[in-house]
């Protein structure tokens, strides 16, 4: 027999030499960039010596935290597939617990560090894994990152239940400020025991994952779940492991950190961003390469803040490097290829409102919410004014996550843009038309992002939305052609012979233009267009081969939804009367597409939801402080008020089509005459039903199957007899 | 007359060669098979012509035009449609959606005036597909699923049609309608690539048959030279040969 030709090697070399130049291009550009900006905005300190190591000692322990927090990162993600965007939260919470027993009721800082890493943060990630994650294995992506983006506003609003955030936290770097001197600057021995911890780790984990029984079945885990389980690895402990293992990596990083950040929600924001740089370099797979992308980083920042100076409108970019590195590193990646259906296992959100169905909704809404308006005290009608005005930018989302698969976490971005250009052109004078420039300047650069997005996928997508809304809202609209750090005012109007002044009036006027986006919306999804654009989400591969220009649609959809963010961004501008860039703060986004999901992402009714959902609590909360008896009620619903939105998402996890869905189900079959919904009703439990004879007939067993049916098989099969003990037949 | 040709196509994943210098014509008025045991490269191959795949070497071209700078979607334009092994219908949509965006996305780049729905019905009646017209996609069984993806290929109105095992989760009588449907539109002048592993199907339908086996085109030619080939019968046939004896 011939051998079989081994030139796979040979031919690799010389294949497509046109990707290798490709591939190198974006780093040297990235690296061109990195200069101009460094000579441009050089701040003529000179490079000694001295500089540099004083460089490098801020830098190598900043790395090593960044390191930690992104390798707990890497490590639950390359396990169980699950992006953890509370991985700094749970930093916080240990950071928090550190402090309490340490500074609070005054243990000893070594046993206050291992009770906190090693006894609070394991158990923390193994509930967590047992409580919520493990039922997120294998579920929409979608899904997954917004249980955890929930976790990451839910775990905030515990710790400010628990801990006052108003009161100061801070913790004493251990050993003091005390250290030992390299060329005339101090290296602290607490800068040197992040730096030390961060080093054995790396070691410690490479080794965990090449050469264990354990890091094998981990990386198994990984690749495939069933498989692996089918092979005797017991994946459930391993995630188990792992998330626990990711816990104390994250509750290191939080208890190293916070000496410098101090213990509160800033320490999350600290880590947050700059974790998920340094994982991007590694492809959220490589720990070596993740270590690197922390080191680059780190060096990055600190070079900037010993020899670069930026001035005026760049001024705040210098705090933003953390996620322009995000940012370029995903640009960086290899493109991905096209996207093919996992066609069984996630069933979609996709539920279509037949349009006069919608349009009858809407009227109500147009007509119920005013009226709801008006029976509400000042403060909450301007809330409930406030989460209108909110709704129409989350329905920016609808289409573009909801139908098109889209992931962006940056709706508030561009309705920061819609608001800064409406307050600069006619937003003053208040022209009815000049509304419509926040929608037409948000739109281009929709656009324009979308350009740079359409190479990105899922959770790259969603990352490189995030840290373009904390780039936009730092950088961008800090702008002196933006608000440049100062507030615009844009005066509500008389239209139509009507005052917008009073917020009854305006209220009434943002329903009715959430109503028309919201019907336009639906009619487009009603369209070719719209249909186009579910079937791309449901395989952008087979949308392809039948024609579809996959990036002409993506830039188009993205166009659209910045449009409509951007508008939405004109009436909040509107709303506020003096609007500054504190609005539009990108984990205030996160919150607002949180809660769009929690509604129901590609519903408008899920805009709504997601605007006015926090009300009822604070209007319970309200009234319970007015009643004596209910008095005790307060301060409970004050922390509830916080942690609620970040834990409803856990409801996502059952019903991925969102609340508004989930409830509608539940009560359309109540609604008499509602012959349809009956039938969807009986239809869904005959599914279940036959879902689980399925199953059941899978493994050999049938329902069927009763005790006496048991005993004519037995019978058949003469299986008393041979049982019998012998002789007594 | 179309004529599509993979010429010295090779696909290699790092050091995998899953496809190694496969040449092959599909011509219309005619089922061409493409048949070999599992792994042999033939769902690479059809993610090549598609455009899904990059190849490491080798050129597809459709009437003498080289494919290798179209993307996917331009040589859907062109008149190349697939289904898929692995089912890619489009799961939230109504099965008449699933067939109507094909035509509705073929009217931007037809040049004949025609009307999208009326279109999606004659197609679902031709696969007959009609009474699931209603049903989503995501719910029905395989078989009915690949059908949906025959009927979406179809709107294309393509002048290559590649069939990725179409028959598999059909039942017999299914399938032999399935066989009746390729024929009438190889009649038609439809030039069809049938990747199927039922034997029977494929030697009834195929006019042609190129055999598949690690990567290289180990054999070809009519259905009765390939059942006599020594090759076919060593890698292929005669596995099946002797496992149904």
């Amino acid at each position: 027999m011939a051998k079989p030709k081994r030139s796979a090697s040979t031919h690799r070399r010389h294949s497509n030499p046109d990707v290798s130049v490709r591939r190198s291009l974006g780093p040297i550009v990235a690296a061109t960039v990195v200069l101009t900006v460094a000579v441009a905005t050089w701040g003529g300190r000179p490079v000694t010596g001295e500089s540099l190591i004083q460089l490098l000692i801020f830098a190598l322990p900043l790395a090593g935290i960044f390191a930690l927090a992104a390798t707990g990162l890497v490590v639950v993600y390359t396990t169980t597939g699950v992006f953890n965007f509370a991985q700094g939260a749970i930093g916080m919470l240990a950071a928090y617990v550190y402090w309490q027993l340490h500074v609070d009721w005054g243990w000893p800082n070594v046993l206050s560090v291992a009770v906190t890493v090693l006894g609070f943060a394991p158990a923390f990630g193994w509930m967590l894994n047992r409580l919520i994650m493990r039922h997120l294995v294998g579920k929409d992506l979608v899904v997954q990152l917004m249980v955890t983006v929930g976790l990451l506003l839910g775990f905030i609003g515990v710790a400010n239940t628990i801990w006052d955030p108003n009161q100061s936290h801070t913790v004493n770097p251990f050993f003091g400020i005390e250290g030992f001197q390299i060329s005339g600057v101090t290296l602290t021995w607490h800068r040197l025991i992040a730096l030390v911890v961060a080093v054995v780790l790396v070691v410690g984990l490479r080794f965990l994952l090449y050469a264990t029984r354990l890091g094998i079945a981990m990386r198994a885990v990984v690749d495939n779940q069933g498989l692996a389980q089918l092979s005797g690895v017991p994946s459930e402990r391993v995630s188990s492991f792992s998330w626990m293992l990711g816990s104390c990596l994250a509750a290191l990083a939080g208890v190293l950190y916070a000496n410098e950040i101090g213990v509160g929600a800033s320490l999350v924001l600290a880590t947050l961003v700059p974790a998920f740089a340094a994982a991007a370099v590694g492809r959220m797979r490589s720990l070596p390469l993740t270590y690197l992308g922390a080191l680059i980083l780190a060096l990055l920042m600190q070079f900037a803040s010993v020899y670069l100076s930026f001035t005026g409108d760049w001024q705040p970019a210098k705090e933003r490097i953390p996620e322009v590195m995000l940012f370029v590193v995903l640009l960086l990646l290899p493109p991905a290829s096209l996207k093919f259906a996992r066609f069984s296992g996630v069933r979609r959100r996709a539920r279509v409102v037949p349009p006069r169905q919608g349009a009858i909704g809407l009227a109500v809404l147009v007509v119920t919410m005013p009226l709801f308006g008006l029976l509400q005290s000042a403060t909450n009608l301007s809330r409930l004014t406030l989460a209108m005005g909110l709704a129409i930018v989350a329905l920016s989302l609808v289409p573009l996550t909801g139908w098109a698969g889209q992931v962006s976490f940056a709706p508030l971005a561009f309705a920061g843009i819609g608001a800064a250009a409406f307050a600069h052109f006619g937003g003053e004078s208040g022209r009815p038309l000049a509304i419509l420039i926040g929608a037409i300047a948000a739109a281009p650069v929709g656009a324009a992002l979308s350009l740079i997005a359409v190479r990105l996928q899922g959770l790259y997508l969603g990352l490189a939305t995030f840290a373009f809304a904390y780039f936009t809202r730092d950088a961008i609209l800090n702008n002196s052609r933006m608000y440049g750090g100062v507030s615009l005012t844009t005066p509500r109007q008389t239209w139509f012979g009507i005052s917008f002044s009073g917020n009854q009036a305006y209220l009434t006027l943002l329903t009715v233009v959430f109503a028309i986006i919201a019907l336009a919306l639906m009619a487009i999804r009603t369209s070719s267009f719209g249909r186009r654009l579910v079937a791309m989400r449901d395989s952008e591969a087979a949308s392809a081969t039948v024609g579809v220009n996959i990036f002409e649609t993506k830039v188009v959809v993205f166009t659209i939804s910045a449009f409509v963010a951007g508008l939405g961004g004109s009436f909040l501008a509107m709303f506020y009367i003096n609007t500054d860039s504190g609005r539009f703060e990108a984990i205030a986004g996160l919150g607002l597409v949180l809660q769009m999901v929690v509604g129901g992402i590609a519903l408008v009714s899920g805009a709504v939801f997601a605007g006015v959902f926090q009300l009822p609590i604070i209007i319970l909360r309200e009234k319970s402080a007015e009643v004596s008896w209910l008095l005790w009620l307060e301060p409970k619903l004050r922390g509830l008020e916080q942690i609620a939105p970040g834990f409803a998402a856990l409801g996502i996890i059952q019903n991925p089509e969102g609340a508004v869905v989930a409830v509608g189900k539940g009560f359309a079959p109540l609604v008499p005459g509602d012959t349809a919904a009956r039938k969807v009703a009986s239809a869904e439990r005959a599914r279940k039903a036959e879902r689980y004879a399925a199953q059941s007939s899978e493994i050999g067993l049938s329902i069927a199957l009763t005790a006496s049916s048991i005993a004519e098989v037995e019978r058949q099969l003469r299986v008393t007899d041979a049982l019998a003990p012998r002789g007594s037949s | 007359m179309t004529s599509l040709t993979v010429h010295d196509v090779s696909v290699r994943f790092g050091g995998l060669t899953a496809v190694d210098a496969a040449s092959f014509t599909v011509e219309s008025g005619s089922v061409t098979g493409l048949i070999g045991p599992n792994g042999a490269g033939k769902t690479t191959l059809f993610n090549v012509i598609t455009g899904l795949q990059a190849p490491s070497g080798g050129t597809v071209t459709l009437d003498d035009r080289d494919l290798r700078k179209a993307k996917p979607y331009k040589r859907a334009r062109l008149g190349i449609a697939r289904t898929f092994q692995r089912l890619e219908a489009f799961g939230s949509l109504t099965v008449r959606e699933n067939v109507l965006v094909a035509a509705e996305m073929r009217r931007r780049w037809s040049t004949t005036k025609y009307d999208a729905a009326e279109e999606t019905e004659t197609i679902l009646g031709r696969v007959g597909i009609q009474h699931l017209a209603d049903a989503r996609a995501e719910d029905l069984p395989t078989g009915n699923a690949r059908l949906v993806e025959v009927a979406r290929a179809l709107a294309v109105k393509p002048s290559v049609l590649l069939l990725d095992e179409p028959s598999s989760g059909l039942d017999e009588s299914e399938t032999d309608v399935l066989g009746v449907l390729m024929h009438a539109l190889a009649q038609e002048g439809l030039a069809i690539l049938l990747v199927e592993h039922d034997m029977p199907l494929v030697m009834t339908t195929c006019n042609y048959i190129n055999v598949l086996d690690f990567g290289k085109i180990i054999a070809r030619g009519t259905p009765t030279e390939i059942q006599n080939d020594e090759h076919v019968q060593r890698a292929y046939l005669g596995s099946v040969a002797k496992a149904e004896s």
